[in-house]
């Protein structure tokens, strides 16, 4: 019992022996030798597909003779069986949700401290 | 309302935030200089420019942090590698500064001679028993947190703490009674 009290005084002395050490610029001179932030090139990222598609999207015009070849794509589709157009649909739905739900998880998993 | 280390953290993880990481060197500044103040008996100017040199490296290396202890308990022990590379590199544990030591303290919680005999019975302690004093008595530390901070085995962080309080228990009994 002595022994337990005489540990807690020494603990609490201990404590109070080293009072709050006030900022007095420490935390500016921190950060004036933090590495700079490296440039972030994700707002490119869209611009680039964007400008991809395009391009690809000229390209077939241009070689596929004026893009006739899309007017028999949508007779043939048309004449698909609306069951298969459906499934076609749910399958792509579901591609994109799994696709969705593993870039959250990884994510997570990078920001979680 | 205030934002959590963990949310900090993510912060300068995700969008390279400095402002929060700025945030987070004010939150834990007085506990890490405090700590390495002791552990250098007294340097100031020294425990200083470990202190900037442990949080420059805590950025540099923030995502090595995993979460599996507190961002304080992190930070120790990057403080505390810090302070043990230059110990090692200087070759010789630095001296006590006695005097700057007793002006920096605030004199209103405790007698001002029994700080000074705090001090000196800790600056006795061998390094070992000292950080563990320092973690655990001090800083509030559980003992699995402190072994993780000096990277020794839990059975030898119980130790020293004994050790170590034995000792200023011994060195202080005039005051204990």
């Amino acid at each position: 019992m002595k022994e337990e009290m005489e540990q807690d005084w020494l603990d609490k002395k201990l404590q109070e022996a080293v009072p709050y050490i006030e900022d007095d610029g420490f935390t500016a001179r921190v950060l004036q030798h933090l590495p700079a932030p490296q440039v972030r090139w994700q707002f490119l990222r869209p611009l680039i597909l964007v400008a991809a598609s395009a391009l690809a999207s000229a390209l077939t015009y241009v070689l596929s003779d004026g893009g006739r070849f899309i007017i028999v794509e949508m007779f043939r589709v048309a004449t698909i069986p609306t069951v298969w157009i459906v499934a076609f649909a749910l399958a792509s739905g579901m591609l994109v949700m799994a696709g969705g739900i593993v870039a959250a998880m990884s994510k997570t998993s990078q920001i979680q401290p | 309302m205030e934002l959590t280390d963990a949310g900090l953290v993510a912060r300068v993880l995700v969008d390279e935030d400095q402002h929060a990481y700025g945030e987070l060197v004010r939150r834990h500044q007085s506990s890490v200089r405090g700590l390495l103040r002791q552990l250098t008996r007294g340097d100031i100017a020294l425990a200083d420019d470990l202190a900037q040199d442990a949080f420059v490296r805590a950025y540099k290396n923030i995502r090595s942090f995993r979460g599996e202890a507190k961002f304080s308990t992190w930070l120790y022990r990057i403080a505390y590698n810090c302070f043990r590379q230059d110990a090692r590199r200087r070759k010789e544990l630095v001296g006590i500064n006695e005097e700057q030591w007793q002006t920096e303290q605030d004199s209103q919680t405790v007698d001002p001679g029994l700080r000074h005999d705090l001090m000196h019975a800790l600056s006795l302690l061998p390094l070992p028993e000292r950080s563990a004093v320092l973690l655990c008595c001090q800083n509030g530390l559980s003992h699995d947190e402190a072994a993780r901070v000096l990277d020794i085995p839990l059975g030898t962080v119980k130790t020293n703490v004994l050790r170590g309080r034995e000792k200023l228990k011994k060195t202080l009994a005039a005051w204990v009674q």
